[in-house]
This record gives structure tokens, sequence and C-alpha cells, in this order.
């Protein structure tokens, strides 16, 4: 089945690498969209069906915590797989963040730790394997 | 200057430009890099247990070729693609070199990356690495929080 999957970075330069890094990682990849902000996110995910979003933390009009704050209180999108992407360094931020449901990437990442966070957050890689930048 | 907020801000900075940039830091900044024109910079504030600001230089013609790596292109990225990428750059380098200097409990917030503006302050860091034929300059200020200073 191929991945839907909604980028949200405030840096266009980051979504193309992470796009790129998809695009080399193997999987199967179906539309991908990108919003700028939360705010811009939420539009998307309105009118598309997503199978997993990446999300940055800092961003401008809406961040990332606040952004998966509102999909996990709204019952269309409670669900939805999310990994965040995040410059985000302290062990404290990143466990109330993954406490919300949501993998995590650290900046700067391998197309490794990235492809392995996106299938161990599907169900698809044994945590065992996960690369030692993911948590 | 602290030798120890040096330490951190040099292995944020060459961790960032190698695993993001895929430049490799040169060992020494030689006299050509040295004389490097500076060609842009960006600056990113944060805020927790202390405060302050990062700003990153980038010097002779490096900024075109770290935006074509990032984005793995041939051709030159448009201007408006370089600073983005130099935002991320400092965004990255800033999120890597706090816990080193805090401790990985602390909690910062940092701001988007803006044009550079230093700040009315001695830097309490300054370093230098040499990339290329150009070097990146890397000056963090510390508007609050004075014993870190003094370490």
């Amino acid at each position: 089945m191929a991945l839907n999957i909604l980028l949200v970075d405030d840096s266009s330069v980051m979504r193309a690498i992470i796009i790129k890094t998809l695009r080399l990682s193997q999987l199967p990849l179906g539309e991908i969209h990108e919003a700028s902000n939360g705010q811009e996110a939420l539009k998307v995910l309105d009118g598309n069906w997503i199978d997993l979003a990446l999300v940055d933390i800092n961003m401008p009009v809406m961040n990332g915590e606040e952004m998966i704050n509102k999909l996990r209180q709204n019952p269309a999108t409670a669900d939805l797989p999310v990994i965040i992407v995040s410059t985000e360094s302290s062990e404290t931020r990143k466990e109330e963040l993954i406490q919300k449901g949501a993998g995590f990437v650290h900046k700067p990442f391998t197309p490794e730790t990235l492809r392995d966070a996106v299938l161990r957050t599907l169900g698809g890689l044994d945590e065992q394997k996960a690369g030692d930048r993911t948590l | 200057m602290s030798k120890k907020l040096e330490t951190e801000l040099y292995k944020a900075a060459t961790l960032t430009f190698e695993e993001l940039g895929f430049l490799l830091p040169t060992p020494e900044v030689d006299e050509q890099q040295l004389n490097a024109q500076v060609e842009a910079a960006v600056s990113v504030d944060f805020e927790g247990p202390f405060s302050g600001r990062l700003l990153v230089r980038v010097c002779g013609g490096l900024l075109p070729t770290l935006t074509a790596n990032m984005l793995g292109e041939e051709n030159v990225p448009s201007k408006s693609l370089q600073y983005d990428a130099l935002g991320e750059i400092a965004n990255v380098i800033c999120g890597n070199m706090l816990p080193g200097m805090a401790g990985s409990k602390d909690v910062f917030h940092v701001s988007p990356p803006m044009m550079a503006e230093s700040m009315d302050l001695p830097p309490v860091a300054e370093v230098q690495v040499g990339l290329g034929l150009g070097r990146a300059d890397l000056l963090l200020f510390i508007s609050r929080y004075p014993a870190l200073m003094e370490e």
C-alpha cells in the first residue's frame, strides 16, 4: 500500500531534504503533501487522506505541539501516526512529546534513521532495530 | 571566553555541516579560508535556563554549495533557498549545542531563524570552521546567566 505523507516544516529546504530521504528509503510512497505550519497542515488533513505526518516543532503561526494536540482531540485524526522531526534535544521535552503518541527523529538525521522511524511508527520494524537517534 | 562553550559550539557545528551539508570541516582554518569575505549571516535566539543568540556567518562562496548539497541538486539554488538553508543550519546547530552546555533535561525555546544581527554584547564563544575554500563563523551571545560565562 502506498503511503500518503504530510510534511510539516517551516523550512522548504528541510521539507525537500525529507522528501529526498523518503524517496531513497524505498518506502512505498503515494502522495506527499507539504505544509509550512500546523494550521496549514490541519487544512491539508481536512481534504486529504494521510497515512503519516512528519512534523517539526518550532514553527510560526501554529507550532508542532499545538498541531498534535488538535489532532489528538479530533476523532477523525486522533490515531494518525505522527513522527516529530526536530532539533529538540531536551529529554524532558522529548518525553512530553512522545507521551502524545509521536515518534521522534532528531535533526540532523541519516536516511536510515528516518526510514527506521517510519517503519517502526507504522508497525513494520522491530524496536530492537531502531536507529540510535530515534526514540 | 569559555573553552567549554567553544568546544560544544564547534562539536555541534561540525556535526551539522557534515551530516546536513555534506561538507567536511578542515582540521585548521588556512589563510585563504581566513581571508574569505562574508556572504551571508543568520541568527537564532533561544530562551531557557540561560538566554541568548547564535549567529552563523558563511564566507567565501560557501552558501550555494552548502544549499545544493543539502537539496541534492547540481544547479545553484535560488537566493531564498540559500537563506532558508542557512537558517536551518543555524537552527540545527543551536538545537544540538544547547544540551551540551546546559544538560539534557533543561528545556529551551528556540526562535525561528532571522537575518543576522549582532548583539550589543561581546560573544561568550566564537569559533571558526574551515569548509572547502571558505569558512563558517559561529558567535554565541548570552544575555542572561552570568555564571555560564564565568565557567
